[in-house]
C-alpha cells in the first residue's frame, strides 16, 4: 500500500508537471492527452481519475486550444469518458467534471459527424453518454446535476437551429441544428428538433416545481442568456416561462435564513437575466412585460419584510378621507365635496346622527310611510349610481361623528365616576377644555342613557374598561419646568445631528427654489432645526426671563441658568466642537442674536415712561459673539483664513472688541498674515468697520515686528500717513481719517439671516 | 493594517514560464504554498489516510475578488485571502470601465486605465504629485500595499475564463498559485452593482466552459476602515466554503470511493445557501447576495 501510495505521488507529480507544460504551450495538448488517457482511464485509482477529469475538463474549456484541435482529440476521450461513467462513476467530484467535459464535446463531436457522417461509432458514443447523463441526472448528487443541467443546456443550443452568418462558409458557422445538412446519414434534423424542444422543457422544468432549489434555478438562469441570444426560435418561450416564476411562490413555509437566502438568490438572478436580455435587445416585443415583471419580483414579499427594518415607515396621511388638501394630491381627479353640517348641540339622536342633509323636508320624510316595494324600486337604481368618492365621504362623515359621540360619552360616564369616589376632587373640572360644562349636571346619565339606551348597554360591555383619562399631573416647580425644557432642548440638539448625517443635496436644491418666500423653519432639516434653536434662545423668552430681573441681579449672578442661556451655551458648544462645518450655525445664532437685541431695545425704548428712567436692555450679541470668537481663535491655524474672514464678514456688526481679538492673532508669528488678512478684508468690504480696523491694523503694526511687510502694504493704500517713512502724519491724520472710536450703533447693518 | 510580507523576489523571479523546463522543482521550493494541483493533492491525502506528510489543506477553492477599482476592498480581500494561513489562490478585478483614485477634489479623480497600469506607477505618480495629501488619505498606503501584491489592476470584463496565468506566477503575485488555469469556484464582489456586472458579463461571456462558479456580493463602503471590516469578514466566509468543499471531498474518499456513496450527503454545492445564510447572521451590517453562474 505504502509502495503504491508512493507511486501515486509520483505519478500525480509527473501530471502536474505535463499540465505545466501544456497551460504553457498549448501545442503540446495532443501529445499530453493521448498520452495521460491510459493512466486516468476508467480501471485508475480515485485520485489519477479526479485528476485526469480535472484535466479533460480543463483541456477541452481551454479558451488556447484551437477548436480544430479540440475536435481532433475529441472522439478518443469520449470513449474514455463513456467507459469511466459505465463503472459506473460513484466520486462527485469525478462526475462533476466528466459532465463538465461531455458539455464542452457534446458540440465538438456534433460538428465532427457533420463533417465526417460515415463515424457512426463516434455517435452512437456520444448518443450513450447523452442517455447516460439524462437518465441519471436527477438522481445524481448536486455538483453533477449542476453540471448536467450545463449540459442539457448545451445540447438544447446545439440541437437548435441558430443563425447562419455566412452560408458559404459553413465551418465558420456556429454550431446548431443549421448547419447540418438536410440528407445527412445519422443526424435526422426533425428527430433532433424534437428531442432539443423536450430536453428544453426538462430544463425549464425547474421554474414550474412546487419547491425550488435555488441551486438547480441560478444554475438554470444563468446558463440561459446564450440561448435566449442565439437562438430566436426558442428565446420568447424561454422568457415567458420566466415571467411566470416568482420564486416566493416556490418556497415552502418556514421562511429561514437559508430560504430567505435562496430566495433573493434567484429574484435576484432572474432579474440580471431579464436586465442582460433587455439590454441586448432595448427593442423586444416582450420589453414591457420584462419590465412589468422586475418591478414585480423587487416588490415581493420576502423582500419587503427584510428591508422594512432598514427603511422608514411611510408618513401617516389621514385616511378618514376628510382631509381633502392630502386627497386631492393623491387623486388624480378631485371628488366632488360632501358638505357635512356640523351636529346641532346638545344630546344627539340616531336621525341625527345619520342626517346629513340641509334639507328640512327632507330630514322630516318618514320613508315608512313608502311600500316596501316601491322603496326596492328606487333604491337599486339609486345604488348604482351612488358616486363611490361621496359614498366613502358620507360614511366617513357618520363614523366620525359616531367616534366623537361615543368618545363624549365615555368621558362623561367617567366623570361621573369620578365625581361619586371622589367628591373634593375638583381639579377635574377644569381639565376638559372642550367640555361643555353645561351638560355635567346631574340628569347628565339620564340623557346619555336616553340617547342610545341599547346602544351604550352594549359599549359598555364591549369596552368594558372605559376610556382612560391621565390623571392631571402637579404643577412643575421652576427648577422642573426649567430642567424639562433643557432636556427638550438637548433633544432638538439631537435632531440636528440625527438630520446632519443624511445627505441634504436633494433638501438644499429645494431650499434654494424657495428662494425669500420661504417660511423659516418649514423644511424640517437641518437648517429647519438650528433656526428654531437660535430663535428658542432669543426670541421665545424676550421680555419673560429679562423683564424681572434687575440690574443688579444680572451682575451678582443669577440663581439658575435660564433657558435661553442653558440653549445658547449648549450652541456655543455645539459650534466650537466642530467649528469650521458649524460655522454657518454660528452666524445665523449671531444675527438672530442681533436682531433681537435690536428689537427689545426698540419696545424698551417705546415703553419708556418717564424720561429720567433709563431703559435696560440686557444685550446679549456683543457677550456671545465674543466668546464664540475667543473660543474658535485658539484653534485657528495660518491657513483658516476662510473660517475666520467669513465669520467677520457675515456677523451682523462689528466692534472694536472684535478686531482686537483679532489683533491679538498676531502674537503668533505663524498667524500675523491671518490678523493682516482679515483685517484688510474688512477694510475693503466693510466700510461702516474700516476706521476701526484700520486703527487696530496700526496697532498691530506698531506693536508686532512680523507684521511689517503685510500691514505695511495695506496701510500704505488705505492709511499711509501711519507708516513712519514720510513724515507727515499730522496733517493727514486730520483729513483722511478722523479716528473716531467707532461705537458699535455706528457700523449697522442689515443682518445676512434669512428670517 | 495587517502586516505585509514582504515580496519575496529571488526565487520566483527565474520563471518557468518562456520554455518549457521541468517544473517540479520551482513549485517545490515555493515553501508555503503547496503544489499547484489541487485537486490530486487531496486525493493524495485521502488515499493516504493516516499518513500525515502530506498537508490535509493542500486542496482549496479558488477565489476571485472583484470591487469597481481593484484597488481598495478587492485587494483587502486578496491581501487577506492570500495571506491567510490557509493561502488561498486568488485573483482580483475591477468592474468599472477605469481605474478611479481619489484627488485633490471629488470632482478631480486619479483616472487611469485597467491592465496597463501598474500599482507602482500610480504610486510613484502620486507620490511626485502631493505626497502629503495621498499620504493622509491614505491611497499612497493603499498603493503599496498593492504593488506587493501584483502587479496592477485587472478589469473583470477583460478576463478570459481558462485563459492560464502562468505569468502571474512568474511575477510573484500574491496568491497566483493554484490560479495557472484561470479559472476560480467562487468570486466575491465587494458592492451591488459589482455584483451585477459580473453576473451580466458571465452571461455575455457565453458560458464557455461549462464550469460552475459561486458569485457572492458582501457589500462593503468604499473607505479604508470598511475595507479592513470587509477583508475580515470576507476571509471568513472563504474559510467557511473552502471548510464545506474540503469536507465533501474528504467524505467521497474516505467512505465513499470504489464502494458506492451514501444517500444524501449534503454537498459543498448544496451547503452554501446555508452558509451564507450563517455567515449573514454573523455579519449583519454586510448585506450579501449570492448565485451560482458559469464561466
Amino acid at each position: 500500500m505504502a509502495q503504491s501510495t508512493e507511486h501515486v505521488v509520483d505519478q500525480v507529480a509527473q501530471l502536474n508537471a505535463a499540465r505545466s507544460l501544456v497551460l504553457g504551450d498549448s501545442a503540446l495538448y495532443p501529445q499530453i492527452v493521448n498520452g495521460i488517457l491510459p493512466i486516468v482511464g476508467a480501471n485508475a485509482r480515485l485520485e489519477l481519475r479526479r485528476w485526469g477529469a480535472d484535466f479533460l475538463a480543463e483541456t477541452f474549456a481551454s479558451p488556447m486550444l484551437a477548436t480544430a484541435q479540440k475536435q481532433e482529440l475529441a472522439p478518443t476521450v469520449l470513449q474514455s469518458i463513456q467507459e469511466t461513467l459505465a463503472l459506473p462513476e460513484t466520486d462527485t467530484a469525478v462526475l462533476s467534471s466528466l459532465v463538465q467535459t461531455s458539455a464542452s464535446l457534446y458540440p465538438l463531436i456534433f460538428r465532427h459527424i457533420v463533417n465526417h457522417p460515415e463515424d457512426s461509432k463516434t455517435w452512437e458514443t456520444m448518443n450513450a453518454v447523452k442517455q447516460e447523463i439524462l437518465r441519471k441526472m436527477d438522481s445524481f448528487p448536486c455538483p453533477a446535476k449542476i453540471c448536467s443541467v450545463k449540459f442539457l443546456q448545451r445540447v438544447v443550443q446545439v440541437q437548435t437551429p441558430g443563425l447562419i452568418a455566412d452560408p458559404r462558409r459553413p465551418d465558420q458557422n456556429e454550431t446548431s441544428l443549421a448547419v447540418v445538412p438536410r440528407n445527412h446519414p445519422l443526424l435526422a434534423i426533425p428527430h433532433l428538433e424534437a428531442e432539443a424542444s423536450g430536453l428544453l422543457d426538462r430544463l425549464l422544468g425547474v421554474f414550474q416545481e412546487e419547491t425550488s432549489d435555488p441551486l438547480i434555478v441560478n444554475a438554470t438562469l444563468n446558463c440561459l442568456a446564450p440561448l435566449i441570444r442565439t437562438r430566436q426560435s426558442i428565446a420568447n418561450k424561454i422568457i415567458q416561462t420566466i415571467l411566470d416564476f416568482f420564486p416566493a411562490k416556490h418556497v415552502r413555509p418556514p421562511f429561514t435564513p437559508t430560504v430567505r437566502v435562496g430566495v433573493k438568490s434567484m429574484e435576484r438572478t432572474a432579474r440580471a437575466l431579464l436586465f442582460n436580455v433587455m439590454k441586448k435587445n432595448p427593442s423586444h416585443p416582450l420589453m414591457g412585460k420584462m419590465q412589468a415583471y422586475i418591478e414585480r419580483l423587487m416588490q415581493s414579499r420576502l423582500e419587503v419584510t427584510e428591508d422594512a427594518s432598514r427603511k422608514r415607515a411611510l408618513p401617516i396621511e389621514p385616511t378618514d378621507g376628510l382631509d381633502n388638501a392630502k386627497r386631492a394630491r393623491l387623486d388624480a381627479m378631485t371628488p366632488p365635496l360632501l358638505k357635512i353640517p356640523p351636529l346641532p348641540p346638545g344630546p344627539t339622536s340616531y336621525d341625527q346622527l345619520f342626517t346629513l342633509t340641509q334639507d328640512i323636508g327632507l330630514s322630516s320624510f318618514d320613508v315608512k310611510q313608502l311600500p316596501p316595494d316601491l322603496v326596492v324600486k328606487i333604491a337599486v337604481p339609486l345604488l348604482a349610481q351612488v358616486n363611490p368618492s361621496m359614498l366613502t365621504q358620507a360614511v366617513d362623515a357618520i363614523r366620525n361623528r359616531y367616534e366623537t359621540i361615543t368618545k363624549e360619552q365615555n368621558l362623561k360616564r367617567q366623570q361621573l365616576h369620578q365625581a361619586a369616589t371622589a367628591a373634593a376632587a375638583d381639579e377635574d373640572d377644569d381639565y376638559e377644555p372642550d367640555y361643555e360644562p353645561l351638560d355635567v349636571g346631574a340628569d347628565a346619565s339620564e340623557e346619555a342613557i336616553a340617547i342610545a339606551a341599547e346602544d351604550a348597554e352594549l359599549e359598555r360591555d364591549l369596552v368594558s374598561l372605559g376610556a382612560f383619562v391621565l390623571p392631571q399631573p402637579p404643577p412643575l416647580t421652576e427648577e422642573e419646568a426649567g430642567d424639562v425644557g433643557r432636556s427638550a432642548v438637548s433633544r432638538v440638539f439631537g435632531m440636528i445631528d440625527a438630520v446632519e448625517t443624511t445627505p441634504s443635496s436633494a433638501q438644499s436644491k429645494t431650499q434654494q427654489q424657495l428662494g425669500f418666500a420661504r417660511l423659516a423653519g418649514s423644511t424640517f432639516d437641518r437648517d429647519a432645526w438650528v433656526t428654531l434653536l437660535t430663535r428658542l434662545a432669543t426670541r421665545a423668552p424676550a421680555g419673560l426671563e429679562g423683564g424681572d430681573k434687575s440690574k443688579g441681579e444680572v451682575a451678582t449672578g443669577r440663581r439658575q441658568p435660564t433657558i435661553s442661556d442653558s440653549i445658547r451655551e449648549t450652541l456655543y458648544r455645539y459650534i466650537l466642537e466642530d467649528f469650521r462645518a458649524r460655522l454657518k450655525i454660528g452666524i445665523t445664532w449671531l444675527n438672530e442674536e442681533w436682531y433681537s437685541d435690536r428689537v427689545r431695545m426698540k419696545a424698551a425704548n417705546s415703553e419708556r415712561g418717564d424720561e429720567d428712567e433709563e431703559p435696560t436692555v440686557a444685550l446679549f450679541y456683543d457677550t456671545w459673539v465674543l466668546r464664540l470668537l475667543d473660543g474658535l481663535l485658539p484653534y485657528l491655524d495660518s491657513r483658516d483664513i476662510k473660517v475666520l474672514v467669513r465669520f467677520l464678514s457675515e456677523i451682523p456688526e462689528v466692534t472694536i472688541a472684535i478686531t482686537q481679538r483679532v489683533a491679538s492673532l498676531a502674537k503668533d508669528p505663524e498667524r500675523v498674515n491671518l490678523t493682516v488678512q482679515a483685517l484688510m478684508y474688512l477694510i475693503m468690504f466693510r466700510p461702516p468697520a474700516r476706521e476701526m480696523c484700520l486703527n487696530t491694523l496700526e496697532d498691530v503694526y506698531q506693536t508686532y515686528e512680523e507684521s511689517r511687510p503685510a500691514a505695511g502694504k495695506v496701510l500704505a493704500r488705505w492709511r499711509p500717513q501711519a507708516l513712519p517713512a514720510p513724515a507727515e502724519t499730522a496733517q493727514a491724520s486730520s483729513t483722511v481719517a478722523a479716528p473716531a472710536p467707532a461705537t458699535p450703533q455706528a457700523e449697522v447693518q442689515a443682518p445676512t439671516a434669512s428670517t | 493594517m495587517a502586516a505585509y510580507d514582504p515580496r519575496v523576489n529571488t526565487g520566483i523571479t527565474t520563471p518557468q514560464n518562456p520554455p518549457p523546463p521541468p517544473p517540479p522543482p520551482p513549485e517545490s521550493t515555493i515553501s508555503d504554498m503547496p503544489s499547484t494541483t489541487e485537486a490530486v493533492d487531496t486525493a493524495t491525502a485521502v488515499a493516504t489516510g493516516n499518513n500525515s506528510d502530506t498537508p490535509t489543506d493542500s486542496w482549496k477553492l479558488k477565489f476571485c475578488t472583484v470591487c469597481a477599482s481593484n484597488n481598495n476592498r478587492s485587494m483587502e480581500a486578496h491581501l487577506r485571502l492570500s495571506t491567510a494561513p490557509t493561502a488561498y489562490p486568488v485573483i482580483s478585478f475591477g468592474t468599472g470601465s477605469l481605474v478611479r483614485l481619489p484627488g485633490p477634489s471629488i470632482t478631480q479623480p486619479n483616472v487611469y486605465s485597467f491592465n496597463t497600469t501598474s500599482y507602482n506607477q500610480m504610486y510613484e505618480e502620486l507620490e511626485e504629485k502631493d505626497p502629503r495629501l495621498y499620504r493622509n488619505n491614505g491611497i499612497l498606503n493603499m498603493l503599496d500595499r498593492n504593488r506587493n501584491l501584483k502587479w496592477g489592476p485587472e478589469r473583470f470584463q477583460d478576463w478570459v475564463p481558462g485563459l492560464p496565468r502562468l505569468d502571474h506566477i512568474s511575477k510573484g503575485d500574491k496568491g497566483a498559485l493554484g490560479t495557472e488555469g484561470g479559472v476560480v469556484d467562487v468570486i466575491i464582489t465587494c458592492e451591488e452593482r459589482c455584483w451585477d456586472a459580473v453576473v451580466d458579463d458571465l452571461m455575455n461571456k457565453g458560458n464557455t466552459l461549462n464550469r460552475p462558479v459561486h458569485v457572492f456580493n458582501v457589500d462593503i463602503k468604499d473607505n479604508h476602515e470598511e475595507a479592513l471590516v470587509g477583508g475580515n469578514a470576507i476571509l471568513d466566509l472563504a474559510n467557511r466554503l473552502n471548510e464545506s468543499a474540503m469536507t465533501q471531498r474528504k467524505m467521497h474518499g474516505a467512505a465513499g470511493w470504489e464502494n458506492g456513496s451514501g444517500a444524501a450527503r449534503l454537498s459543498f454545492d448544496e451547503s452554501v445557501p446555508e452558509i451564507l445564510a450563517e455567515w449573514q447572521e454573523k455579519h449583519p451590517n454586510l448585506p450579501a447576495l449570492w448565485t451560482l453562474a458559469w464561466l
